[in-house]
């Protein structure tokens, strides 16, 4: 409870700064700061992290596309991008898009996405510095925890109980399928110096913005951003419980896969506590975790794991755990001497219990997570609640 | 000293300050299917990337012989519409051999033309991805075994044809040197200067060859740049080929 307290207060300074401060008379910015406080005092209290993360992600994703849409439309009108738009780099950008201009902007200088650099609500420098912040604290954390775009492959995975589709003995081929997928879209944008991704594969075109309809190419890229929506976003995630977008055709996923190494947390499997029943294989949306994992002790779920913690959730052993880098390293490098790292000494009077539990890197990490959560959907949400009562009762927004 | 300027030092520079586009252009159909080969050490590698800048040397010499034979008739022909009409169709050749390379020398009935540096690696074979496993499509039945065979067994012979189908994408800095070296009193001061542009691109293919440094390291990566390989080899064909070519984009 003490636990709880302490970390509530602090998410509350981080909400009030993000969200309340300065919106103080705003009823949608109460609502949006109390649900998010209670949220996270709900998942640090009983300890169902990937819970009550999917219920904020789930919402987060619905009410980006009511705000977002909503913007679009007080700034230009309508959801289409027309060729006016793209020229004046009026585009908000997205994070999706960073690995592409990476190399474009180191051979020539320029940035291919036709967005601002600074002072729009998704300019790039700013989205960039969020991407850089997330990176060394939470890596792919981002995916699990933050991205807008997710919550609805999270969403459409969580309607069945069961898979109808098990994809566990594919998990390879769909990670290769991924990294393989980057490889070519940066080598693409390189060659044709713009977004090919944005150009013929986004599949959240349907809910974010989508390009003018003005010539038979434009309706083959629609029905290819429709077709790839409604087939990776909604019926896979269906039928087989995973994040199949996230797991075979995200290319900022993979690049967050391979920039995960420099990131402060990662989830760590106690191969001694393991008994092998492969439920956080089964669990895993992302794909992170198969048969030879288990089988070879590694100690870690693959590249891809996205920390959303599913699989802590499930294991019957409390045999994974969110755990620093440079801890899981040093313990890993023990291992490979053949000994087991040193338990930790059992706190000797109350306070010790209660310092050891603050400083615990599962506390820490979620607490991390979350901070983004709010960073990034501080500004969506309440603009949300407020659309959604203008439309609901009336008047002006 | 002019002479040796407009001669030997321009084209060289042209080719040194322009050679980032042609990398731009050449790099995302080389790296990959150097990447997927197999066995392939520094050896083979720089082979591959000798054969790939011969096939863009061919394509040259073919545009530049249509040039020769054109004359003042060439700022009829070559316009910027016919420039990008033969980029599309450059591409959608591009994208035909890198798909179908991948599986050159690797389906059942290719065995025949299979040759030395292809080697068939058998291992667990799961259809539809492209890893290092002997394939058993049927040319009779499918469009890429049907090409690989036409393309024979060999990487260097798809090497080369992607060179020489991507030479033939003609980019800012290719009609630059083109014109000057058409503009050139003589033939021969025309060839002399196209072939110092093109010497003064090559270092930028330079670090291509550190290529099996990576791909000896980690196993993974062949898999995955087969399968990039295959999907660059699918957007050349449809994206950049066939919707242009058919609608004009």
């Amino acid at each position: 409870m003490a636990v709880t307290a302490f970390f509530s207060a602090f998410m509350g300074v981080v909400v009030f700064f993000f969200s309340l401060s300065g919106n103080m008379g705003s009823p949608a910015h109460w609502i949006y700061a109390i649900s998010m406080l209670a949220v996270f005092a709900a998942m640090i209290h009983t300890r169902a992290y990937s819970r009550w993360r999917r219920v904020f992600q789930v919402s987060f994703a619905l009410l980006f596309m009511i705000s977002f849409i909503g913007i679009l439309y007080d700034e230009r009108g309508s959801m289409s991008l027309t060729q006016d738009t793209v020229q004046s780099g009026e585009v908000p950008f997205c994070q999706i898009v960073i690995p592409a201009i990476i190399a474009p902007f180191a051979l020539t200088g320029r940035v291919i996405f036709p967005a601002r650099m600074t002072g729009h609500f998704a300019s790039v420098m700013g989205m960039i510095l969020l991407w850089f912040i997330a990176t060394v604290t939470i890596g792919r954390g981002w995916c699990g925890w933050v991205c807008f775009y997710g919550g609805w492959e999270e969403g459409a995975s969580r309607i069945l109980k069961k898979p109808r589709v098990n994809l566990l003995s594919r998990n390879k081929d769909l990670r290769s399928f991924q990294f393989a997928f980057l490889f070519f879209v940066v080598l693409m944008s390189l060659g044709f110096m713009s977004s090919v991704y944005c150009e013929w594969f986004c599949p959240f075109k349907l809910v974010t913005e989508y390009a003018e309809i003005s010539d038979l190419p434009s309706l083959i890229a629609t029905v290819i951003f429709i077709g790839l929506f409604l087939g990776l976003v909604i019926v896979l995630p269906l039928l087989t419980r995973k994040r199949t977008q996230c797991s075979a055709l995200c290319p900022f996923g993979a690049f967050q896969s391979l920039m995960d190494r420099f990131s402060s947390y990662r989830v760590v499997i106690d191969v001694d506590k393991c008994v092998g029943c492969m439920k956080c294989a089964e669990a895993c949306s992302f794909c992170a975790i198969d048969r030879e994992t288990i089988r070879e002790e590694k100690g870690r779920p693959e590249l891809t794991c996205a920390k959303c913690g599913e699989c802590l959730s499930v294991c019957p052993t409390g045999a994974i755990r969110y755990q620093f880098s440079f801890q899981a390293v040093s313990d890993a490098r023990i291992r490979a001497k053949g000994c087991s790292p040193v338990p930790k000494n059992a706190p000797s009077n109350r306070f010790g219990a209660y310092f050891q539990a603050i400083l615990d890197p599962q506390y820490l990490f979620v607490f991390t997570a979350f901070t983004f959560s709010v960073i990034v959907s501080g500004k969506f949400i309440p603009d949300a609640f407020i659309r959604i009562a203008s439309i609901a009762f009336g008047g002006p927004r | 000293m002019k002479v040796f300027f407009s001669s030997f030092a321009e084209p060289l520079a042209l080719g040194l300050s322009t050679g980032t586009w042609c990398a731009m252009y050449c790099v995302p159909v080389l790296l990959p299917f150097l990447l997927g080969r197999d066995e392939s050490g520094y050896k083979k590698n720089s082979l591959l990337i000798a054969f790939f800048l011969l096939g863009r040397l061919a394509a040259y010499g073919a545009i530049g012989f249509a040039l020769s034979r054109l004359g003042l008739l060439a700022m009829e022909y070559f316009d910027p519409v016919l420039a990008r009409r033969l980029s599309s169709g450059a591409y959608l050749v591009c994208g035909i051999v890198l798909a179908s390379g991948i599986y050159a020398g690797r389906c059942a009935s290719c065995k025949t033309a299979l040759s030395p540096d292809s080697a068939v690696q058998t291992g667990s074979r799961r259809p539809g991805f492209p890893t290092e496993f002997e394939s058993n499509l049927n040319p009779r039945r499918n469009a890429l075994a049907a090409a690989a065979l036409l393309i024979g067994g060999g990487d260097r012979r798809v090497s080369f044809l992607s060179g020489m189908s991507v030479g033939f994408h003609i980019c800012p800095a290719f009609w630059t040197a083109a014109f000057r070296s058409a503009a050139s009193p003589s033939a021969a001061g025309g060839v002399l200067y196209f072939s110092l542009f093109y010497i003064g691109t090559l270092p930028f293919f330079l670090p291509l060859a550190g290529v099996p440094f990576a791909s000896a390291r980690r196993e993974s990566l062949r898999r995955i740049a087969r399968t990039t390989q295959l999907l660059i080899g699918a957007y050349f064909i449809i994206f950049a080929g066939f919707i242009p070519l058919a609608f004009g984009r």
